[in-house]
C-alpha cells in the first residue's frame, strides 16, 4: 500500500498515525498474500491483527478528539462509521479464531479492509481537513 | 434528479477512481444489454424512496488493475481478495450515489454487496421504471452498470 502526499490532513500527529497504519495494513497484506504454506502464516497474521485491532481504537480517539476540537460538523457520523468498522474487525477476529484459522474469511477481510481503509483516509478524513481549512484552523495540532 | 439517476451513478465511479485509483480520466455512454464471462458482477439492493437493485460488472482484468493499483501488489487471478475488494468498491460508489440523493431529499438505503448470478435471479425479467446500464471506460479497462429501480407507487 502507498502512501500519497494527498491523504495528509495536515495535522502531524493524525498524520503520523495514518501513514503508520497504511504500513501496517501493507505488512498484513504481504503476509496474507506471501506464497508461504497457510498454518506458517496463522501465527504473523493473528499477533499483526492484536497490534491493528489495539493501534486503530487507539487512532480512531484521537482523530475524533481532533474533529471535536475543531467542532467538525460531521463529527458523529464519522464517529458511526469508525465504530463499525472497530466492530468488523474484531467480529472478524473472533470468527478467526472460532473457525480455527479459516483462509477464506481472512482473505476476505483483506481485500475489504484494503479498500475500506484508502476510501476512508482518501475520501472522509480529507472533508476533515476541507473543513478545518475553510474555518482557517489546520495543521495547528501537535 | 430521477432523470438523472444515470449520471449520478456515472459521477460517483468517477469520484471513486479518482480518490482511489488516482484516475481522474473517464468516459461514459448507454449501452443496451451486456455480455462478458469473465467479470465479477456486484449486486446491492436499494430500499427507500427508489427500490431496486444496481448491478456493477467489473470486467476480470478491469478488476486486477484496480486491486493491483491500490495494493501495489501482483495479483493474478481472481479470489476471495479481489472479490472482496471490488465488493467494497461497489459500496463505495453506492454509498456515494446515496449521499448525493440526499442532498435532492431522496432517502435509500442500500444492503451489503453480494456476488450478482443472473441465472439465480429470480426478478431477472422484471420491468423497472427507471432502467439503464452504461459502460464506463477508464484507463485501466471497462466496467458497467446496470441500474433497475422503481418509485414506490
Ligand atoms: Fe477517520
Amino acid at each position: 500500500m502507498l502512501w500519497k502526499d494527498r491523504y495528509e490532513l495536515g495535522v502531524p500527529r493524525i498524520d503520523r498515525q495514518h501513514k503508520e497504519l497504511f504500513r501496517r495494513v501493507g505488512a498484513f497484506l504481504q503476509v496474507l498474500r506471501s506464497e508461504v504454506c497457510w498454518n506458517e502464516k496463522v501465527i504473523r497474521l493473528h499477533e499483526m491483527l492484536e497490534f491493528m485491532k489495539r493501534y486503530v481504537v487507539e487512532h480512531f480517539r484521537d482523530e475524533e478528539e481532533y474533529q471535536k476540537s475543531i467542532n467538525y460538523p460531521r463529527y458523529e457520523i464519522h464517529r458511526k462509521i469508525h465504530a463499525d468498522m472497530v466492530k468488523y474487525v474484531s467480529e472478524v477476529s473472533k470468527q478467526f479464531e472460532q473457525s480455527d484459522n479459516n483462509e477464506e474469511l481472512m482473505q476476505q477481510f483483506g481485500g475489504r479492509l484494503l479498500a475500506w481503509l484508502i476510501n476512508h483516509v482518501a475520501a472522509e478524513d480529507q472533508l476533515i481537513a476541507d473543513y478545518a481549512r475553510k474555518k482557517g484552523m489546520s495543521g495547528n495540532d501537535g | 434528479m430521477m432523470d438523472n439517476i444515470y449520471s449520478v451513478f456515472v459521477d460517483a465511479t468517477q469520484r471513486v477512481f479518482s480518490l482511489m485509483l488516482n484516475i481522474s480520466e473517464i468516459s461514459d455512454h448507454p449501452i443496451k444489454s451486456f455480455r462478458c464471462d469473465d467479470e465479477i458482477d456486484i449486486a446491492i439492493d436499494i430500499v427507500g424512496d427508489l427500490n431496486g437493485k444496481v448491478i456493477y460488472r467489473f470486467p476480470v482484468s478491469t478488476s486486477l488493475n484496480m486491486v493491483n493499483i491500490m495494493s501495489g501488489m501482483q495479483f493474478q487471478a481472481v479470489d476471495v481478495f479481489v472479490t472482496s475488494a471490488i465488493s467494497e468498491i461497489a459500496n463505495i460508489i453506492s454509498g456515494n450515489v446515496l449521499t448525493v440523493l440526499e442532498e435532492s431529499n431522496i432517502k435509500c438505503d442500500i444492503s451489503p454487496p453480494v456476488l450478482y448470478k443472473p441465472d439465480e435471479d429470480r426478478e431477472e425479467n422484471r420491468e423497472y421504471e427507471l432502467q439503464t446500464s452504461c459502460c464506463i471506460g477508464t484507463t485501466i479497462g471497462e466496467i458497467y452498470l446496470d441500474i433497475r429501480l422503481n418509485r414506490p407507487s
